[in-house]
């Protein structure tokens, strides 16, 4: 076992010696914390300058979540392009045949790369320290909420790292793989949220509501009732499809903080608040009665507000079954990099020379 | 060490059918024309890639039951230039030490020994990529000899060397042989194998040219050139001993004549000698290695003193 980890630690210092001195790496990282700064340096000027809010707590906790946001994007949106080219550029350098004739294995190559590939994409991560910690010092945001956001992206760094490995593994053309990287990336970013909205809009049904032309907020009742009949989107069957997707994962893990009034104090909370929402069925106030109850809060001068507390506490999480499923995709790459590189080779690319 | 390899890619058949036996302690050339499958070959005994049918043994064991004991002991020189480019020589020739399970002081201490041995010590701390041709060939040769290997393989080693350097690479490989290890070398320039090998595997389009083909190739007539200080008694010294006038070819000086086999030649300079002819040059146009790859891809043609690179070995 030792012999196999040594073996991976070669492969994965040789990547990290071949990654960290070009040029490109470094000038990412620069601007990338170029983008941070301006990014936490024009949040707190807007809060600090705004007499409304009296407590730091109030931008500090947004702009921790804020930070962790845009770590996660940069890094989904970089670590294709430093993952998609790692075996297969190091076939078109003639490199990969140099290393397999030795005595790593298979595994111990892929693993190496795949590490070497995570932890450049951390990079990012360890760039955007100072300002998570002066977010987080600001904002007071709880040691919970830092622990927990920062292992789920790392995570999901990893996942998207694995992902680009292994289709640098699985297809022959360097620039073809990042390709196809970037849109794996973007099936499950984007992908997904595209999926619930057309999924919900597809399975729409057609639903009796009731409204009310007046309301009376002394007596607390509701009159003119009248009723029609509206298709209404069914996101509470398709919000399964957002589970993988990086962004509701680490919304949906953090566990959320309130404010007095029940709203979410962070963004973590706000999107979680949003993604959980879509779990609760539309037949809610389809009763005459419901509907009086709903016409007389939105009547009402003392708005009580989305209750993200309430609605949180009553759905289902789904970051557990979000990790899994890119653990399955992250592995499923990884193996199938596995299989197409192993020696000696079966079956070779069309047009690919192993050398 | 090889029995009927072959190996095909969709519909190209790369390798169909090679048998031979690379002995310990000598020096093989592994000749062919190009897309001969040399490399292909050179790729199944590097247990990168799978026979479709046939079998390999590389000292002993099988490179595709058991890659890891082939490699092991085999050292691998790819035609390919493939080398780390941020890496510096050194350690571009330590990490693949490590890679071969070598611990770091092994290692680093071997490294310095090849650097010293292929004449790379003073690029030894400057990135791989700045090398040139013939200096990324050097660390290829360095790195595939890193872990002292038993076999090793060589895909055309002397391409972009400088003279001094081929000479150094042939006294190199000479002195590996004559350690007891096996060798296979691929090379285009067959002079420069003729020097170094001590056998010869013929391949056309995948096939192993039959012993009874290389010998018969052997007693086919050939060219040997014949120089002599008095050019004019050379003349008339061959007409003298039959050699028609229109089978000679006279070109700078020299004179190139048809002959059958060695034994032929031998009389031929026994009689121009007994003839009193001054003969300053006697030595076949092309050398072995050459006249014999070009006479099994031409059976039909008679050798021409035009053909190929003129080589001048033997006696002088």
């Amino acid at each position: 076992m030792s012999q196999f980890l040594d073996g991976v630690g070669v492969i994965f210092s040789l990547e990290m010696r071949q990654r960290l001195r070009g040029v490109a790496w470094y000038v990412l990282l620069g601007v990338f914390f170029g983008i941070l700064l301006l990014i936490t340096v024009v949040t707190s000027i807007v809060v600090f300058s705004s007499s409304a809010i009296d407590a730091p707590q109030h931008v500090g906790g947004p702009l921790y979540s804020l930070v962790i946001y845009f770590v996660l994007l940069l890094g989904v949106l970089v670590a294709p392009a430093m993952s998609g080219n790692a075996i297969n550029g190091d076939r078109d350098a003639g490199t990969l045949a140099t290393t397999q004739v030795t005595l790593i294995t298979t595994w111990q190559l892929v693993l190496g790369k795949f590490l070497a590939a995570w932890v450049t994409a951390l990079g990012f991560l360890a760039v955007s320290a100072p300002f998570l910690v002066y977010s987080a010092v600001v904002g007071g945001t709880s040691p919970t909420t830092i622990l927990i956001s920062l292992l789920v992206l790392i995570l999901e760094l990893g996942v998207v790292a694995a992902i680009g490995v292994g289709l640098s593994g699985l297809i022959t053309r360097p620039l073809f793989s990042v390709v196809v990287t970037y849109l794996a990336v973007a099936a499950l970013t984007l992908g997904t949220l595209i999926a619930f909205v057309l999924g919900g809009l597809a399975l729409q049904t057609k639903t009796v509501m009731y409204d009310y032309d007046t309301v009376n907020q002394k007596s607390g009742t509701c009159t003119g009732l009248h009723q029609f009949t509206e298709p209404v989107p069914r996101f509470d069957l398709d919000w399964g499809v957002l589970a993988p997707n990086p962004f509701v994962v680490i919304s949906d893990a953090v566990p959320a903080t309130y404010d007095k009034y029940g709203s979410a104090s962070d963004l973590f909370g706000t999107f979680k608040w949003a993604e959980r929402s879509a779990q609760q069925s539309p037949f809610r106030a389809n009763t005459p009665a419901a509907a009086c109850r709903q016409a007389l809060q939105n009547d009402s001068d003392t708005y009580t507000g989305p209750d993200a507390a309430r609605v949180i506490a009553t759905t289902t999480p789904s970051w557990a079954v979000g990790i899994a499923i890119q653990r399955v995709l992250a592995v499923a790459a990884l193996l199938g990099a596995w299989a197409r590189t192993r020696t000696p080779a079966r079956r070779l690319a069309k047009g690919s020379r192993i050398a | 060490m090889v029995d009927s390899l072959a190996r095909s890619f969709g519909d190209v058949h790369a390798v169909r059918d090679i048998t031979f036996t690379a002995p310990a302690g000598a020096v093989t050339a592994l000749i062919g024309p190009n897309g001969s499958g040399k490399t292909t070959l050179m790729l199944m005994l590097a247990s990168l890639l799978r026979p479709d049918a046939g079998s390999i043994r590389v000292a002993g064991s099988d490179p595709v039951a058991s890659p890891a004991a082939v490699r092991a002991v085999l050292g691998w020189m790819p035609d390919a230039l493939g080398s780390w480019d941020s890496l510096t020589v050194r350690s571009a020739l330590t990490t693949t030490g490590r890679l071969y399970r070598m611990n770091r002081a092994d290692a680093a201490e071997r490294a310095s020994v090849l650097l010293d041995l292929v004449g790379l010590n003073d690029l030894a701390s400057q990135p791989t990529r700045v090398l040139s041709r013939g200096q990324k060939q050097k660390l290829s040769l360095a790195r595939s000899l890193i872990h002292d290997p038993q076999v090793l393989l060589l895909d055309e080693p002397a391409s972009g060397l400088d003279p001094l350097a081929r000479a150094d690479l042939q006294v190199l490989v000479r002195r590996l042989a004559a350690e007891g290890k096996t060798i296979l070398v691929s090379s285009h320039v067959l002079a420069e194998l003729d020097e170094m090998a001590d056998t010869a595997v013929y391949v056309d389009a995948g096939v192993t040219a039959s012993a009874e083909r290389i010998a018969e190739s052997k007693t086919s007539q050939r060219l040997w050139r014949i120089r002599a200080t008095d050019a004019a008694a050379l003349d008339r010294a061959l007409t003298k001993i039959g050699i028609s006038i229109e089978t000679r070819v006279t070109d700078r000086g020299e004179t190139s004549v048809p002959v059958s086999g060695e034994a032929d030649a031998a009389a031929l300079l026994a009689k121009l000698v007994k003839a009193g002819v001054a003969v300053s040059s006697f030595a076949p146009a092309v050398g072995d290695l050459e006249h014999t790859f070009l006479d099994l891809n031409r059976p039909t043609e008679r050798p021409d003193a035009s053909t190929g690179t003129s080589t001048k070995g033997g006696v002088r």
